[in-house]
């Protein structure tokens, strides 16, 4: 396991004396979640290179790598269309020095899919992304599935949270991506685009292990990357982001002989050491919704494979 | 619900192609012919079929396309 990333993000902005503006609609830029992810980018050798984030969210790791990690030119876009013009906002007050090396794509942009985020991703060098692994708890086929195995969704599950876009990802829409069968699909979708579009770069995306670390890096593998984890950190499971997708999965191998290859990873408590299956974590959340739950955040670089 | 009648399995290991299966076959739409599955050339499978139990019944595996043609 990698050491705690060392500047606590809300530290870092309380030494520079700005705060980033973080509507609900965005994902919280204080987040263990983003400390984790800039851990990774300080290691992933972004000096002098352009970059893209696919979901610039509040864009604290664009300023975050055009400020420390020395990247030359950053690129950026958001599903939604606030985030991005937010996002140069806050570049603007949080580092204005380089607040012209940002270039945005604006508008809705799912994943690289507009014409202008295809082009300047072949420019790009290294791609960065956290982007939901949770299927969303309304998804029909993912309900049909759930109930299938018995798996009732907890009360308050369909409730949307204002940034439940930077939580789950429509399970459905995603299916022709084989590793959607465990909640990666949109990852998946991701890296082939890059692969396509921008075959020489590499990627550094930001995971919640739950699935575990060894079916995230075949699912690189398999998608013509090298992964190498950068950085990783237990952090407490989000209260509002449901797992009964993961205790589906669990429950769907049941009878399988299966059942050991592919067990989801939760823990007791925040040094990682006392290890519980996804069925054992939803079993300890129905006896109190405000349990205090951990799993691992990693950042995994992948590099692509030469064919 | 599931518009396609082949999944492609190809480059999953043996767990997440049976989820993967399983969920396919949830969100069928004509449950009367088999569920095409693509595999990979490395694909165990006779153990994966023992892995999907009686489901098994309802899928055809293949490691690549023109073999589906042959089977229906």
């Amino acid at each position: 396991m990698f050491e705690d990333p060392a500047n606590d993000t809300a530290e870092r902005h309380r030494k520079q004396g700005t705060e980033p503006e973080a509507p609900d609609f965005a994902f919280d830029p204080d987040d263990p979640w983003t400390q984790t992810f800039q851990a990774g980018l300080e290691r992933a050798d972004l000096k002098g290179k352009t970059v893209y984030e696919v979901g610039v969210g509040t864009g604290v790791n664009l300023a975050f790598i055009l400020r420390t990690c020395g990247a030359a030119r950053a690129y950026g876009s958001d599903l939604d269309p606030r985030l991005v013009m937010l996002a140069e906002r806050n570049l603007r007050s949080l580092s204005p020095q380089h607040a012209e090396h940002f270039e945005p794509v604006h508008g809705s942009v799912s994943l690289i899919d507009t014409d202008d985020a295809r082009s300047k991703i072949t420019k790009t060098d290294v791609v960065i992304a956290c982007i939901p692994q949770v299927g969303e708890p309304n998804d029909l086929r993912l309900t049909a599935f759930r109930k299938a195995q018995s798996v009732e969704l907890p009360d308050g599950a369909e409730t949307q949270a204002e940034d439940h876009i930077a939580h789950y990802y429509p399970w459905t829409a995603f299916d022709e991506y084989p590793y959607n069968s465990v909640g990666l699909g949109l990852n998946e979708a991701l890296l082939r685009r890059i692969r396509q579009h921008a075959p020489k770069a590499q990627v550094v995306m930001n995971f919640g292990c739950r699935i575990g670390s060894d079916i995230i890096f075949e699912c690189f593998e398999a998608n013509g990357y090298r992964p190498e984890k950068l950085a990783s950190k237990i952090v407490h499971q989000h209260v509002g982001t449901d797992i009964s997708f993961f205790v589906a999965l669990e429950k769907a191998l049941c009878g399988t002989d299966l059942e050991k290859q592919l067990v989801c990873k939760f823990y007791a408590d925040p040094d990682g050491t006392h290890p519980l299956s996804a069925t054992d974590a939803q079993r300890l959340i129905e006896k109190d919704p405000h349990v205090d739950l951990y799993h691992e955040v990693s950042v995994i670089r992948g590099i692509p494979i030469e064919n | 619900m599931q518009d396609s009648n082949t999944i492609d399995c190809n480059g999953l290991s043996p767990a997440p192609t049976v989820l993967r299966i399983m969920q396919a076959l949830i969100g069928r739409k004509d449950s009367n012919v088999p569920l095409n599955v693509l595999v990979g050339s490395d694909c165990d499978c006779a153990r994966l079929s023992v892995s999907l139990g009686d489901l098994a019944d309802d899928v055809q595996l293949a490691s690549n396309l023109r073999q589906f043609a042959t089977i229906n």
